[in-house]
């Protein structure tokens, strides 16, 4: 039975419990930031910072809006990292997506192939890391620390399909209380992801693609072009090369002429 | 920080510049008839060490470098990093075998009946078309390496491939350039003044024979047509890398995918501008069309011609270069 999360945006009170919990329960090293003029902190997800809440501010005529979402591997079930990794040490175990740190080299292919930006490879580790999911954890019966660390229940574990109903309910409540865009996100995304997300507003609002795709979705067409193109350019010079020939034909005559008429 | 660097958009060059030079000097010497052997010899000698440059380069880039062979022991048909890492491959390992039975050829004259040379020969002919695939995948492969992404300036069109081979392919007619005419014009006096140089320096009194036999004149040296030749299929080839610069950018700002219109941005107006239009546009497109067309007035026998089309060929290659470190950087930003 499937296990997932869910987010609820409209509890989130931008505490960061998470993002503290989840460098404890992993040991990952504190980065040093700069004040940006946000309490948004650290600026974006790294290679020892796996889980961190978005902050989007909203100034309108007076009156000032925080949004928070939090930012982490979604463990998709069409998942990039895992279809572009060329060692295989992406791969599903159950419904998490796990990097075998033993196996992997350190490409960052993934970290260019997932649609959220959730995986990184630094120093100096070297390999690519992101959100385990705490599988640790969850495989002994506990929940994610995140969750755990969650003062409002903004993020809750559980049976993936009773979150889905329960998101469900919730999103039409956001709905009768006046949040007319709001969405529930994940549930069919990419095959549906590990991590469904209540929405007040629409996905791209919150900088979520509104239609992720598996990065190897075009695959195919991207060796077409450019093995079409290498056939392209040999036809071009196929044809260039009869020109000349014609060319220098046509000289040599003009020359043997006119040496006839001497 | 930056995910992919400088040794990935190095690597991408030499390896598509190593593909495109085999690819272009195949084509040249099936239609010409076998007129250009001496081109795809040097096609495929210089490409080795290009290609190896651009593996040493990748594997130092590994956060693990000292794991890279667990490259080799999957085969992942979706991942082009796993498959182009077969490719290329395959690819050195061909050319090694092809360079190992030219050069045999003469001491396999020397010693072994007709029948075994011509077999080799007939071997290296079937090798050089495995070659010419593989060299096609190769330059294909570049692109594709980053067009399977999410990243809108890499992944937002499927035009990055074709613009990467017509690169890829404008590059290594570059290479090969340089090369006819440096190999060409190398005075002969300093060629025996240098090798003995070196036989002085070394000890080494078999040094001029083994180079005439690596390298005998008549297989190596490279008839002054073809390099005119080259320089007309230069114009050819720059024209489908423009059509494709074009037809990607028009896409990309047209494209679905979220950020493409903003990636394509930071290229055109943005960050980079300064070295897209003048490295990429100037460089590699413009400057190196006008000097191959107003070249084709002068006589190949005249120095004006050789500077005019070197010159075209050093703008190529720098441009390709500067091409694939826009790309790369600008798709991560
Ligand atoms: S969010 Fe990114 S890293 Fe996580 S499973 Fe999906 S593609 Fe992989
Ligand atoms: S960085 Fe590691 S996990 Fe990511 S694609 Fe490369 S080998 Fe696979």
């Amino acid at each position: 039975m499937a296990k997932a999360m869910l987010v609820d945006v409209s509890k989130c009170i931008g505490c960061r419990s998470c993002q503290v919990a989840c460098k404890q329960w992993h040991d990952l090293p504190a980065v040093s930031t700069k004040q940006e003029g946000t309490y948004e902190n650290p600026p974006e997800l790294s290679a020892s910072t796996w889980t961190k809440i978005e902050f989007k501010e909203f100034g309108e005529d007076g009156t000032f809006r925080w949004l928070f979402r939090k930012h982490q591997c979604m463990h998709c079930t069409e998942a990039s990292c895992v279809e572009v990794c060329p060692t295989g040490a992406v791969a599903h175990h159950d419904e998490f997506v796990e990097i075998n740190q033993e196996w992997c080299i350190g490409c960052g292919y993934c970290v260019t192939a997932c649609p959220f930006g959730a995986v990184h490879r630094e120093p100096p580790k070297g390999t690519a890391r992101k959100c385990v999911f705490c599988i640790d954890r969850v495989t002994n019966g506990l929940e994610p620390a995140c969750a755990k660390a969650c003062p409002t229940g903004a993020i809750q574990f559980g049976e993936r399909a009773d979150l889905v109903e329960a998101a469900h309910r919730r999103v039409q409540t956001l709905i009768a209380e006046g949040y007319s865009n709001a969405v529930l996100y994940g549930e069919n995304e990419l095959g549906g992801l590990g991590y469904l997300y209540v929405l007040t507003d629409r996905p791209s609002v919150f900088n979520l693609p509104e239609n992720p795709e598996v990065a190897t979705s075009m695959v195919s067409a991207q060796w077409f072009s450019g093995i079409g193109t290498a056939v392209l350019l040999a036809a071009v010079s196929f044809w260039l090369f009869f020109k000349r020939k014609k060319r220098i034909e046509a000289i040599q005559q003009s020359k043997t002429e006119g040496g006839a008429e001497e | 920080m930056i995910n992919w660097g400088a040794p990935i958009w190095i690597y991408l060059w030499l390896a598509g510049m190593a593909g495109g030079a085999y690819f272009v000097a195949f084509l040249d010497d099936l239609f010409t008839r076998g007129g250009s052997r001496q081109l795809v010899r040097w096609a495929t000698v210089l490409g080795i060490p290009l290609a190896v440059i651009g593996v040493i380069l990748l594997v130092i880039d590994l956060g693990h470098p000292i794991r890279f062979w667990h490259l080799l022991v999957a085969f992942r048909v979706l991942s082009p990093m796993s498959l182009g890492s077969w490719i290329l491959l395959v690819w050195v390992g061909i050319a090694v075998i092809m360079t190992i039975l030219w050069w045999s050829e003469q001491p396999l004259a020397l010693m072994a009946s007709e029948g075994t040379v011509r077999s080799a020969r007939r071997a290296t002919r079937f090798l050089s078309w495995f070659e010419l695939i593989f060299s096609v995948l190769v330059m294909a492969y570049t692109g594709v390496l980053l067009a399977t992404s999410n990243l809108p300036l890499w992944a937002g069109t499927v035009l990055l491939p074709s613009l990467f081979v017509a690169s890829a392919a404008s590059t290594g007619v570059a290479l090969l350039i340089i090369t006819s005419v440096t190999a060409n014009t190398i005075d002969k006096g300093e060629l025996k003044l240098a090798i003995g140089l070196v036989k002085m320096r070394f000890g080494l009194t078999k040094l001029k024979s083994a180079i005439n036999l690596l390298f005998n004149p008549t297989e190596w040296t490279i008839p002054r047509q073809t390099v005119a030749r080259l320089a007309e299929v230069d114009v050819g080839v720059i024209l489908v890398e423009i059509a494709a610069l074009i037809g990607y950018a028009i896409w990309l700002g047209n494209s679905a995918m979220a950020g493409a219109g903003e990636a394509l941005k930071v290229v055109t107006t943005g960050a980079l501008a300064a070295p897209f239009w003048v490295g990429v546009v100037l460089l590699a497109m413009l400057i190196p069309l006008v000097l191959d067309v107003t070249s084709r007035a002068k006589d190949i026998e005249t120095r004006a011609f050789q500077r005019a089309i070197v010159t075209s060929s050093v703008c190529v290659i720098l441009g390709g270069l500067i091409l694939r470190a826009v790309i790369v950087i600008g798709g991560q930003m």
